[in-house]
């Protein structure tokens, strides 16, 4: 275990150093980060300038939401994309059998391997934001609540993350699939709301096909004190059991792998 | 100077229908926001009957018409030229005998327009039947009036975007300036909300800008919810709009190939 971690570490130093050989860029991405930032309040503005609830949700929830969600938009953004980049580059010419040759999980190479480290500072922003829809709301914030909603934001990075595991394993069995993660990036944007404002049939797409609202609304829902003690165990149940599927279905991959370099 | 556009016409048709799967993805990835934006205003309707004299099935209307002008006046100029100055093969364009931009550019982007719309049909009826818009105010009339108001937004958006393409004989931030503009055309368009959903305040200044004269104008006039005056005045502007526009590309683009220096080729 202590040499996962001091793995981890390595690595987010090589993309430190990455990221301050290209000051200019890392500078202008935080720029265009707040940009849209100001955008999406603007937008939730707009919407209440209209109205007073959006399905029984307050502006302030609404802003803790759009915490919520950017935290997994960071996700996406500083550790998906850019390592299923290399991971689809690595399948295509055969340097993955470089990746399988290393005493270590597989798994864990291919998940951190590349990350835009500049991201983490959204992990302040969206704490900020969720600060302040919570105290913008009415429903008050009870300790369990607190707790409730730290367990099922994880189990619902827990569950993008599983997803996004199985997506690119796919790739060992269907090398045109490299697209596939677009489908993930695509209804992303589905999770700025409640999952209760979407017609059933994109409700049941976004909560169970591609759960973007498992990591967004779920959470926010337990922050609400809209759900029983016995529904954030099941909650974390599914995020434990998609690690496990996942990585059992990772597996499965690799056997499946034929080097295309060989 | 057809029969260059009819081959240029053939060779982007057949490019494109290389990467048919690509332009599927690429075409449901575009449908996100709109079904998001419908669900949120379709959500607030119903809960208090209106907003703003707009009902459920106005919404309906107006976003599954939204998809519609926009994959018709929407350009993608930047993604396949922006990186040809920027990796110097541009020099190959400019060795022939015509326009880069303005011939296979613009075939590029019509051979583009049609396959998604091709694709959009039946995804389209799927929207139509899930969401029930209201379109009894459609007249033939308003129709073929909206026809020349896409043909005038497209003319509009195209140049807007060969401008900014252009930016990139200067810089290579060129995509994220893009960005932010397009930021702005999300919302002062009509693409996030029907314009009088705005602030009074913000909705003078939305109509003055070209981004709604290439999708709130024939949206609305396609739906009939604008008067022969607001017609009138949004034709005028497109008219003007498109004179600057052009004015502003033939200068970017002589100033800008000056300092071309085909770095990398």
């Amino acid at each position: 275990m202590k040499h996962v971690f001091k793995l981890i570490a390595a690595y987010l130093k090589v993309n430190l150093q990455q990221a301050a050989a290209y000051r200019a860029d890392t500078t202008f991405s935080i720029v265009m980060n707040l940009f849209w930032l100001v955008w999406e309040l603007i937008s939730l503005q707009v919407i209440f300038s209209n109205t007073s609830s959006l399905s029984g949700w307050g502006l302030g929830e609404l802003i803790a939401l759009l915490g919520v969600w950017r935290l997994a938009n960071m996700f996406m953004y500083s550790i998906v994309w850019p390592n299923t980049e290399r991971f689809n580059t690595s399948i295509r010419d055969g340097s993955f059998d470089y990746n399988l040759l290393q005493p270590v999980n597989s798994q864990l190479l291919v998940s951190i391997s590349r990350v835009v480290v500049w991201r983490v500072w959204e992990i302040v922003l969206a704490a900020i934001l969720i600060g302040v829809g919570v105290s913008m709301s009415r429903s008050i914030a009870t300790f369990s609540n607190l707790v409730s909603f730290l367990v099922l934001a994880l189990s619902g990075m827990a569950v993008l993350y599983s997803l996004w595991i199985v997506l690119i394993a796919f790739t060992f069995w269907f090398v045109k699939f490299d697209n596939n993660v677009t489908i993930l990036d695509a209804l992303m944007s589905a999770g700025r709301f409640p999952a209760t404002v979407y017609p059933p049939w994109l409700r049941i797409i976004v909560t169970f096909v591609i759960p973007i609202a498992i990591a967004t609304t779920v959470p926010l829902q337990g922050l609400r004190g809209d759900l029983a003690w016995w529904q954030v165990l099941v909650f974390l149940g599914i995020g434990v059991a998609a690690l496990f599927i996942s990585s059992r279905i990772w597996r499965a991959g690799i056997r499946k792998y034929s080097s295309a370099s060989s | 100077m057809l029969k260059i556009f009819q081959r240029l016409w053939q060779v982007n048709w057949a490019e494109q229908w290389q990467y048919r799967a690509n332009l599927i993805m690429y075409l449901l990835y575009g449908l996100v926001s709109p079904v998001v934006y419908l669900s949120v205003w379709r959500a607030v309707a119903n809960s208090q009957n209106t907003v703003k004299g707009l009902t459920a099935a106005d919404f309906a209307a107006y976003y599954l018409t939204l998809v519609i002008v926009d994959k018709l006046t929407q350009e993608i100029t930047i993604h396949i030229f922006a990186y040809k100055v920027q990796d110097g093969t541009l020099s190959d364009d400019l060795l022939r005998p015509t326009h880069p931009l303005l011939t296979n550019g613009l075939m590029y982007n019509i051979a583009f327009k049609v396959l998604t719309l091709i694709a959009l049909a039946p995804i389209w009826v799927v929207l139509f039947l899930a969401f029930r818009p209201d379109f009894s105010h459609v007249t033939a009339a308003n129709l073929s009036l909206a026809t020349l108001a896409v043909l005038g937004g497209f003319a509009i958006n195209f140049l807007l975007g060969a401008i900014i393409t252009c930016i990139a004989f200067w810089t290579t931030r060129v995509y994220s300036i893009s960005e932010f503009i397009y930021a702005f055309a999300l919302l002062l368009g009509g693409t996030f909300v029907p314009l009088d959903l705005l602030p009074v305040a913000v909705q003078n200044v939305a109509r003055f800008l070209p981004f709604q004269l290439f999708i709130y104008f024939p949206i609305q006039l396609i739906l009939g919810r604008l008067t022969p005056d607001q017609i009138r005045m949004d034709f005028i502007l497109q008219a003007v709009w498109f004179g600057l526009a052009l004015l502003a590309f033939g200068w970017i683009w002589r100033a800008g190939l000056k300092r071309y220096s085909a770095v990398g080729a």
